[in-house]
């Protein structure tokens, strides 16, 4: 009798084991799989808004454009405070460095979602769909864009998502190979987008249009950028503020002279753990003055500080001189009360120089941590450079009246006699003009590379080297250690 | 079958004795009578009852009654587990009673080993066991601060010194990269590592510790080791015990660093702007002491406590029931770091039937605490060092000073002033346990717990000015306006003092059932079995919310509800929910023979829903035996007389650990993708946590051999050796950008990559005298050693990244194969340069060296100290130590005691992280012996406001962690019984007693005991860590 009520115990626990399987499938409660998404064109909507996102990434070719060039140095607290800006600044940058890291990170991510939402561009039709396409494929150019620049033939991942195993068997594909995918989807944002988009903060024809134009000047294709840039000087209808100074306040932004911005806000505290997920612009808020105590400016960081050499190469009557870099003493001088104004200088280098253009205001506060939260959109092109880009395309194109009056549009607006120069002389003005104008704008590095004038700038640039950054070592360790790392690296 | 078995060969057995003793004697005389317990005259049922010399017996049934056939003139032998034997001649047939007497010896110590239990003598596994006395001796709050030093193999750091702060626990080292708790039970029930704060450790019984494989018998979540607590409970026909104790103490801290005052400031100041090429900022150096925040900053604070219980039983019932108020400021911030808490307990037994036996536990507590910023940049201690000493704490006008030639340094007084933030629990705890007795062999427990928190939370946070500039400002400016948000184009919004409050509820249920069977065949063969199944559930929700523009800037109107936030714009709710279960099975079968030799082996069955359904079973097996040598015949014939007891063990296992996040293994957009499009903070969605779904749980694969010793009566010694290693690894290794994983809320995947492994000895021993003499004498000591090494990375990974140091500084630590877990790497330093023609014909090239700095080793010897790669990096220093050693002792004279505990760990480094490098903030006094010229100091490098590699991470900032602590020491007495008869007071015992008395150390900070408050990575790292207090303690137990 007992054996066989024990008999049946057992055969309870062992049914209810076996019969159990199920109570171990617990949905993932109100979350979205990603396997099951693309069904409504909201969500193609809602995953494009993921897209943009790592635009706000910006802020490292802020500082890294202006760093790495002879307009500014590192700063900061101490040399060892963001050691990778130092490094840079120095031209002792090597594979251990955790800017350029995040900068591979970042664009890397970005690819990762327009590719996201390429992969699943058939799941659903909707009217439209071509325009949001039209974005993701200029987003995922833009940051494609961003690494080709920075570190050469990237490994390419188009309309797909890979895993950790299938890394280790792609390599890094050609300069070449990159730029063609990057023309090939700018030319469909091309051939899709608006020339208005009527949400601010959406890229359209314009932007699509003047990124090209830029991407072909990086490869000296001076032809086809020079056409696709007058079609935005043409079609476009963008202008240039008539003040300068107007160009550098959030309270402007979105004006004629705006071609593609990345958005910021400071409705959203952050913290220093997590600088891409902020919605503020981090790159205002260090570059600002170090404990700064007065009027019109906030308290920053003091990274980034430009150099005397930037300064001093102003005309002393070009307004774009202060309004592009603020020479602080003298500016404390011209306040009404200098003796009641302080500020701190860092370990990291000081200069008495500062950006004026991305730095923290007064007027231009975040929520905490206010360092990191700035509303500055970063301008990645704006219509004067614009200008620029197609005055060096025409100059380079052998039309060098085209030229000048696109460069002496710029000058013009700033009440700077025209220039009349042709030939070499003339590209060497509209190259020191693009730094006169677009100074502080994370142009600069770039720029002198493009331009081959890099060795003649930087103090420790090498040839042949320094023209790219190196890949991060972990970066090549990760992908199983395929790929080559750059000359002299 | 087995039960056939058994009916069989007891039948056969049967028979083959009554035939025997038929034969062997026609002149039997008939004994019966009862077994009793001496102590409470219980009734002993399954006492053995044999002839000497013979395989003639029986045993007590039920009652304890038995009858049995002797020849006359034969020694009749009463045995049983636990009590000492009693051996009597009979030579008439008569009814003899006998009482058995427990056996004082450790042997038959009960060690609880999860769905069951078993005795010191009898057990196969690595385990140990702390008596709750000891636990309670010590007067803290948590359970795990108490059991630091106590037993061997098990590591515990405090995290925080601060009131109801937790303890990172490592039975037998570090194993995982992410949770590394070893599973917490409390009667059976499943705690976490913070819900301990609900437990009074005077509530405790005894705490066991499961440290080899046989903690396998719980799978998938053993794989750290599993800590088994026994509340209190009453005994069957005992009168009811009222206990009432409870102490009041005064905590201070046991310790200020050395800062500078405000002269030598000036003076190092002074010297750090001038070689810097500054200008000095002190024309007057003699300012004197100037302020000293650590003594504004540190205040005594009391601590108190007061339990009662009640215990006891009658012939069907036993209870236990009790409460306690534990209340405890902090040494820093007084009631603003508060832990309180109140705490009922009502554990009855009540055996229904002469077969079914109820076991009701319940724990309800009420906790709460407030906490302050700890240990890390912006910590209330942080903002203490580095406040530097020429500025007041107050202005003549009363306000708190805005330290203004120091960045995102606060007054650290007006930071605890603003500091709101109180959290409180709600936890019911509970077991219905229902045993049924099937028969002598067989017992059946259902049991169905339950583990409820309700925790409330509440932060203020009002409009405060620290001064111009300081990030923590909330408020607009120093009137305390609260600042204006553009909600859309020129629609401004006031943004007030806030409040944010959670409310979430955590609930566990669980049902275990299992079958236990014993016996003994033939007296020798001994064996045991249990068969079981446990499903668990977890599962939680949470709501909370922020609430701006509180009226008043007061917390007196710090509540939503309160909120004046202009249409709600600004304010924000949030929630969560989640669900995680398991379900398992296990077998345990057990056999000895003549409980000399041993073996027993486990399997268990787990499903834990963190996997998918590709992987969401393992199987955990774990074999033990051990062999008590001491009983054989031969160990005899070596005349070891001083050799009590002796016994080998050794025990293989395999369990798991599932602690990761739930839905690892699926892609989910929770990933966080949000970008600003027409000035609007605009929510889309993104991939968060890359997904594995071919996740599985880590393995631990643990070998243990252990010899335990018994010797010259009152000694024991306890030796282990084990090998631990652990596989696949669960964590988040980095992987390729290309994978895209990286952006806002995207994390990588977790995946099984890496091995760790652990390698170590245990000793123990102990002496206990003789409790019935004047003078009695306990002492344990125990040592662990171990070494932890990482074995494997995943590919393509060189190291994992860990803890930086300084402000936006490198990584000082990593995860590193060939390496211990965590340790430090960075440049190796070789003194300081005295001169530039040391400099200039210095056979490496040291970029941006000067007359003072310190001095690298080039490893890699290319002549050049590279900063830019990681070439010249080499280890120099790890938070793990070489031996912990743990020392015990408690004298009794007569009516006098005194008892102590002391602790050391050796061998660790930490890494000073407290100072921030910026020109004015405060230093520690030894830049007194900077470097002031050639052959002033090898040491200690110049100070200089300029640019300067002497605060990159190198050995310079890592110092020898090292310390010993007299942890407790207690002097008590107990009244004379005379004295209380009247009274009706059965014993009044009152103490004095001190903690951290006295620490010996070389370590400069706060207090080196410090464990890892952000991760298994961050240890070591101290950031101004919030110090233990050193305590003075008054207290008594009084017992009706």
């Amino acid at each position: 009798m007992k054996a066989s009520k024990l008999t049946l115990v057992l055969f309870a626990f062992l049914i209810s084991l076996s019969s159990c399987e199920k109570y171990l499938e617990v949905d993932p409660a109100y979350s979205l799989g990603a396997d099951n998404y693309f069904n409504t064109e909201q969500d193609y909507e809602l995953a494009l808004i993921g897209a943009y996102d790592l635009l706000q990434g910006s802020y490292i070719t802020q500082w890294v454009g202006e760093i790495a060039s002879d307009n500014s140095i590192a700063g900061g607290e101490s040399v060892t405070d963001t050691e990778g800006l130092h490094q840079i600044d120095e031209m002792t940058h090597d594979g251990v460095n955790n800017e350029l890291r995040s900068v591979m990170r970042f664009n890397y991510a970005g690819v990762s979602r327009c590719n996201y939402i390429m992969e699943n561009k058939d799941k659903t039709d909707f009217d439209g769909k071509e325009i949001i396409l039209g974005e993701t494929r200029f987003l995922r150019a833009y940051y494609y864009f961003e690494l080709v620049r920075y570190f050469g033939g990237v490994p390419l991942v188009i309309d797909r998502s890979i895993g950790s195993e299938e890394v280790t068997t792609i390599d890094r594909a050609s300069r070449g190979e990159v730029y063609a995918q990057i023309e090939s989807d700018l030319q469909y944002a091309v051939n899709n987008l608006p020339w208005n988009q009527p949400i601010k903060g959406r890229v359209d024809k314009g932007a699509a249009l003047s990124m090209l134009g830029k991407v072909y000047l990086f490869q000296n294709k001076f032809s086809q950028a020079a056409t696709v840039l007058d079609r935005v000087i043409n079609e476009g209808g963008y202008s240039l503020l008539p003040n300068y100074e107007d160009l550098w306040y959030a309270a402007n932004e979105d004006n004629a002279e705006t071609v593609f911005d990345v958005e910021y806000s400071n409705l959203e505290g952050g913290s220093y753990d997590c600088l891409i997920c902020l919605e503020g612009n981090a790159a205002a808020g260090f570059n600002g003055i170090r404990q700064y105590e007065g009027p019109v400016y906030a308290d920053g960081n003091s990274y980034n500080l430009p150099t005397a050499k930037l300064y001093n190469s102003f005309d002393v009557n070009d307004p774009r001189r202060d309004l592009s870099v603020l020479n602080l003493d003298s500016f404390i001088n011209l306040q009404p009360d200098p003796g009641s104004i302080s500020y701190a200088t860092g370990g990291g280098g000081h200069t008495g120089y500062y950006n004026n253009k991305y730095i923290k205001r007064q007027s231009e506060l975040g929520l905490p941590d206010d360092d990191l939260t700035s509303p500055l959109n970063y301008k990645v092109i704006r219509y004067a450079d614009v200008l620029l880009m197609a005055a060096e395309a025409h100059n380079r194109n052998n039309n060098d009246p085209q030229a000048l009056t696109y460069v002496n549009l710029v000058r013009d607006r700033v009440g700077m006699p025209p220039l009349s120069s042709s030939g070499t002389t003339l590209t060497q003005e509209i190259w020191r003009e693009r730094n006169l104008e677009l100074s502080g704008e994370g142009h600069r590095f770039f720029d002198l590379v493009r331009t081959g004038e890099a060795a003649n700038e930087i103090d420790g640039f090498q040839s042949g080297k320094h023209e790219l950054f190196p890949i991060p070592q972990v970066e090549i360790d990760l992908s199983g250690g395929a790929w080559s790392q750059n000359p002299g690296y | 079958m087995k039960q056939l078995y058994s009916k069989a060969l007891r039948s056969l057995i049967g028979a083959a004795l009554c035939l025997f003793s038929f034969v062997a004697s026609a002149q039997n005389v008939t004994v019966k009578g009862q077994v009793t317990e001496a102590a409470n005259g219980l009734s002993i049922p399954g006492v053995n009852i044999s002839v000497k010399g013979t395989q003639v017996g029986t045993t007590t049934d039920l009652d304890g009654n038995y009858s049995i056939e002797v020849p006359k003139g034969q020694f009749l032998v009463f045995s049983f587990v636990g009590f000492e034997n009693q051996e009597f001649k009979v030579n008439e047939s008569r009814t003899l009673n006998v009482k058995m007497k427990e056996e004082a010896s450790v042997l038959n110590e009960i060690v609880v080993v999860g769905y069951g239990s078993s005795t010191k003598k009898e057990i196969t596994g690595a385990a140990a066991k702390v008596d709750g006395a000891e636990l309670k001796k010590l007067n803290v709050s948590r359970v795990d601060a108490a059991l630091q030093g106590q037993v061997s193999g098990v590591t515990i750091n405090t995290n925080s010194g601060s009131p109801g702060g937790s303890s990172s626990i490592r039975i037998r080292g570090l194993s995982t990269f992410g949770d590394n708790d070893p599973l917490i039970l409390v009667d059976g029930i499943v705690y976490d590592s913070e819900g301990l704060n609900a437990l009074n450790p005077a509530d405790i019984e005894s705490v066991n510790v499961l440290k080899d494989g046989t903690a396998g018998i719980y799978g998938v979540r053993a794989a750290n080791g599993v800590i088994i607590i026994e509340t209190k409970k009453g005994k069957l026909n005992s009168k009811p015990t009222i206990e009432f104790s409870g102490f009041y103490g005064v905590q201070s801290t046991a310790r200020q660093l050395n800062l500078l005052n405000a002269t030598e400031y000036a003076v190092v100041k002074n010297n750090a702007f001038l070689n810097g090429g500054q200008q000095q900022p002190f024309a007057n150096t003699a300012l004197g002491e100037g302020t000293d925040w650590q003594s504004a900053v540190f205040q005594n604070a009391p601590i108190e406590s007061y339990n009662i219980s009640i215990n006891g039983g009658n012939a069907k019932t036993r209870y236990s029931i009790g409460g306690s108020y534990y209340n405890q400021d902090g040494i820093v911030g007084g009631n603003k770091a508060n832990f309180r808490r109140y705490n009922a307990r009502f554990n009855v037994s009540f055996d229904m039937d002469e077969r079914f036996t109820l076991n009701s536990v319940l724990l309800y507590t009420n906790e709460g605490r407030s906490a302050l910023a700890e240990n890390g940049i912006g910590s209330v201690l942080y903002n203490t060092i580095n406040a530097y000493p020429t500025e007041p704490i107050r202005q003549d006008n009363g306000r708190y000073s805005y330290l203004e030639l120091v960045n995102d340094i606060i007054n650290p007084l007006a930071q605890m002033e603003n500091t709101y933030n109180r959290s409180n629990v709600n936890k019911f705890v509970g077991k219905e346990e229902l045993v049924f007795t099937i028969n002598e062999d067989f017992t059946l427990t259902n049991r169905f717990n339950y583990n409820v928190a309700l925790v409330d939370g509440k932060t203020f946070s009002p409009l405060t000015w620290y001064g111009p500039g300081k990030a923590q400002n909330t408020a607009a400016n120093e009137d305390l306006d609260a600042p204006q948000v553009e909600i859309a184009d020129s629609v401004f919004l006031e943004r007030g003092a806030s409040v944010y409050e959670n409310r979430d509820t955590y609930v566990d249920l669980t049902y275990e059932g299992f079958l236990n069977y014993s016996h003994t065949f033939s007296q020798v063969h001994k064996v045991k079995s249990t068969l079981g199944v446990s499903v668990f559930n977890r599962s939680g929700n949470g709501l909370n919310a922020t609430a701006f523009n509180i009226p008043n800037n007061s917390v007196d109107f710090a509540d939503i509800s309160a909120n004046q936030a202009d249409g709600g714009f600004l304010n924000n709710a949030g929630s969560f929910e989640f669900e995680e279960r398991l379900l398992s099975s296990f077998l345990r079968a057990e056999y000895s023979y003549r409980n000399r030799y041993m073996f027993s082996a486990i399997v268990r069955r787990d499903g834990s829903s963190k996997f998918g359904a590709n992987n969401r079973w393992g199987i955990f097996p774990a074999f033990s035996g051990a062999w008590v040598f001491s009983d054989e015949v031969f160990w005899e014939g070596l005349n070891l007389d001083w050799v009590d007891f002796g016994k080998l063990r050794a025990s293989y296992g395999i369990s798991g650990n599932d602690q990761i996040p739930n839905f690892a293994y699926l892609p989910l957009l929770n990933g966080e993708g949000v970008y600003v499009i027409d000035d609007i903070i605009t929510s889309g969605v993104a991939i968060g946590r890359g997904a594995n779904p071919d996740l599985k749980w880590e393995t631990t694969h643990q070998f243990n051999i252990g010899l335990d010793f018994n010797f010259l009566k009152d000694f024991n010694f306890t030796f282990n050796y084990f090998i631990k290693n652990t596989n696949d690894l669960l964590f988040q290794p980095d992987v390729s950008a290309v994978l895209g994983t990286y952006g806002a809320g995207g994390f990588p995947p977790y995946v099984n990559a890496g091995d760790v492994s652990n390698r170590g000895m245990e000793f123990e021993i102990g002496y206990h005298s003789n409790p019935q003499n004047n003078w009695v004498f306990n002492a344990n000591a125990n040592i662990t050693t171990i070494t932890n090494e990482v074995v494997r990375v995943p590919d393509g990974v060189d190291f994992i990244p860990g803890a930086g140091f300084g402000v936006g500084g490198v990584v000082a630590t990593r995860f590193e194969v060939g390496q211990p877990i965590g340790y430090y790497i960075g440049y190796e330093t070789d003194g300081i340069y005295q001169t530039q023609a040391e400099i200039d014909n210095a056979p490496v090239s040291q970029a941006g060296a000067q007359v003072g700095d310190l001095r690298f080793v080039d490893q890699n010897g290319d002549g050049v100290i590279n900063f830019s790669d990681d070439s010249d990096k080499v280890k120099i220093g790890s938070p793990i130590p070489d031996f912990t050693i743990g020392f015990n002792f408690n004298v009794r004279y007569k009516n006098f005691d005194v008892s102590g505990n002391i602790y050391a760990a050796l061998g660790q480094e930490i890494i000073r992280n407290y100072e921030r490098q910026q020109p004015y903030a405060n230093q520690l006094s030894y830049v007194l012996n900077r470097w002031t010229g050639a052959g002033s100091t090898d040491v200690y490098p110049r100070v200089t406001t300029g640019a300067t590699r002497n605060n990159v991470f190198s050995d310079y900032y890592v110092e020898d962690g090292s310390f010993l602590r007299l942890r407790n020491i207690q002097i008590g007495y107990t009244l004379p019984e005379k004295w209380l008869k009247n009274a009706r007071v059965e014993s009044l015992r009152i103490y004095l007693s001190a903690n951290n008395l006295y620490t010996l150390t070389n370590y400069r900070g706060y207090d080196p005991d410090i464990g890892n408050f952000g991760g298994v990575l961050a240890a070591g790292v101290d950031y101004g860590f919030y110090p233990q207090a050193q305590t003075i303690m008054g207290g008594f137990n009084l017992k009706f």
